[in-house]
């Protein structure tokens, strides 16, 4: 050899560096993407429903599946810390649930979504709604392997619910206000929401219901595009 | 709160490169935390404080570097850091995925990922030389 070659090698008991580029997102967001590529074999759509506690999600698709079951087959997932009460209130429509209980997680995950797709026959469905844990915060971080994302919030919950929360409906497709029949009483108007989620995502679609009065669902099926 | 889920998972995959490579003990790892991720680095210094007590990254440094949001217009091919929009009569700095040059929704391209870059291990007093990394020290 012409030149010098220095290799250098760490010895016994010294310090040295390792790149990794190891993402830790990412093994969920894998997980969803195999979700999604399973659900897309079968010809099945999801929809990632999220929301606030109490804001009216297992109502919205108590509403949504009475609507469409005739015309489509429907499933649904109910994410939980615990207790089998939204399985059971759904299930009372006639269509298959899925009982999804988090322990202590406040957020549902692409893992225990796989779960609960290994517990069904996809060549029987052609849609599956799944409930999210009720949570502005952790579950837009977490992405299922759903077509469409969306999130409920309602009046009751007074006029700073997505200011407070902008990071969830950057993830939206469709956003929910419910209760718009309480919505004078709240002193709280649909029109401020609306823009409220627009400035954070200008192509969200936001649609107002009042579940209690059946009102606005097929505007949100019609947004949801299923 | 799943900043102990994320710390469980950085700990685990530390520790694996760790006892794949023979070290004896973790003097550092570098991770990367979107600005957009919703994760409290407060909580979640603390959780990995919690769980790497008696393992080899007990005593570890944690360092944190941020990743900025950036996004992406397919309408009009505008890319650049994620706008802010402000209302300050709340005190609110918030993102918006609206293009500043042409209003049209933009897509987030980075800003919202979690990853270890790099780790710092102590080798070893009887590590093999089999498994010596190619590393300029």
């Amino acid at each position: 050899m012409d030149h010098t070659t220095r290799l250098v090698k760490h010895g016994k008991g010294e310090v040295f560096d390792i790149e990794l580029e190891e993402s830790i997102l990412k093994a969920n967001d894998d997980l969803a993407a195999k979700n999604r590529e399973l659900l897309g074999k079968h010809g099945v759509k999801a929809i990632d429903i999220m929301g606030s506690i109490g804001s009216g999600k297992t109502s919205l698709i108590e509403l949504i599946v009475q609507k469409l079951k005739d015309r489509c087959r429907v499933a649904v997932f109910n994410g939980d810390l615990t207790t089998t009460i939204d399985a059971v209130r759904v299930a009372r429509h006639g269509v298959e649930v899925v009982q999804i209980n988090t322990g202590k997680e406040c957020h549902l995950d692409a893992n225990l979504v796989a779960k609960a797709l290994d517990e069904i026959d996809l060549e029987e469905l052609d849609l599956i709604l799944i409930e999210n844990v009720g949570n502005l915060i952790c579950p837009g971080e977490f992405r299922l392997g759903a077509d469409r994302r969306l999130v409920v919030i309602s009046v009751t919950e007074g006029p700073y619910m997505v200011l407070k929360h902008p990071f969830i409906f950057i993830e939206a497709d469709v956003v929910v206000v419910n209760k718009l029949d309480l919505a004078e009483a709240m002193g709280v108007k649909f029109e401020d929401l609306q823009t409220d989620v627009n400035n954070v995502n200008p192509k969200t679609k936001v649609v107002g219901t009042s579940c209690r009065n059946n009102l606005g669902i097929d505007k949100v099926i019609e947004a949801l595009q299923v | 709160m799943h900043e102990l889920s994320m710390a469980n998972g950085i700990v685990e995959t530390v520790l694996k490169e760790a006892k794949k490579r023979d070290a004896s003990s973790v003097v550092e790892v570098r991770l990367v935390v979107g600005r957009f991720t919703m994760l409290g680095l407060e909580q979640l210094r603390y959780c990995y404080k919690l769980l790497t007590k008696n393992t080899s990254l007990e005593h570890s440094r944690l360092r944190i570097e941020r990743e900025e949001g950036r996004i992406r217009c397919d309408s009009c091919g505008f890319e650049g850091p994620i706008q802010l929009k402000e209302r300050l009569e709340y005190h609110l700095v918030f993102p918006t995925l609206e293009c500043p040059e042409c209003r049209k929704a933009v897509e987030m391209v980075s800003g919202r990922g979690c990853y270890i870059k790099s780790v710092r291990l102590k080798m070893s007093k009887h590590s093999s030389e089999s498994y010596a990394p190619n590393v300029i020290l």
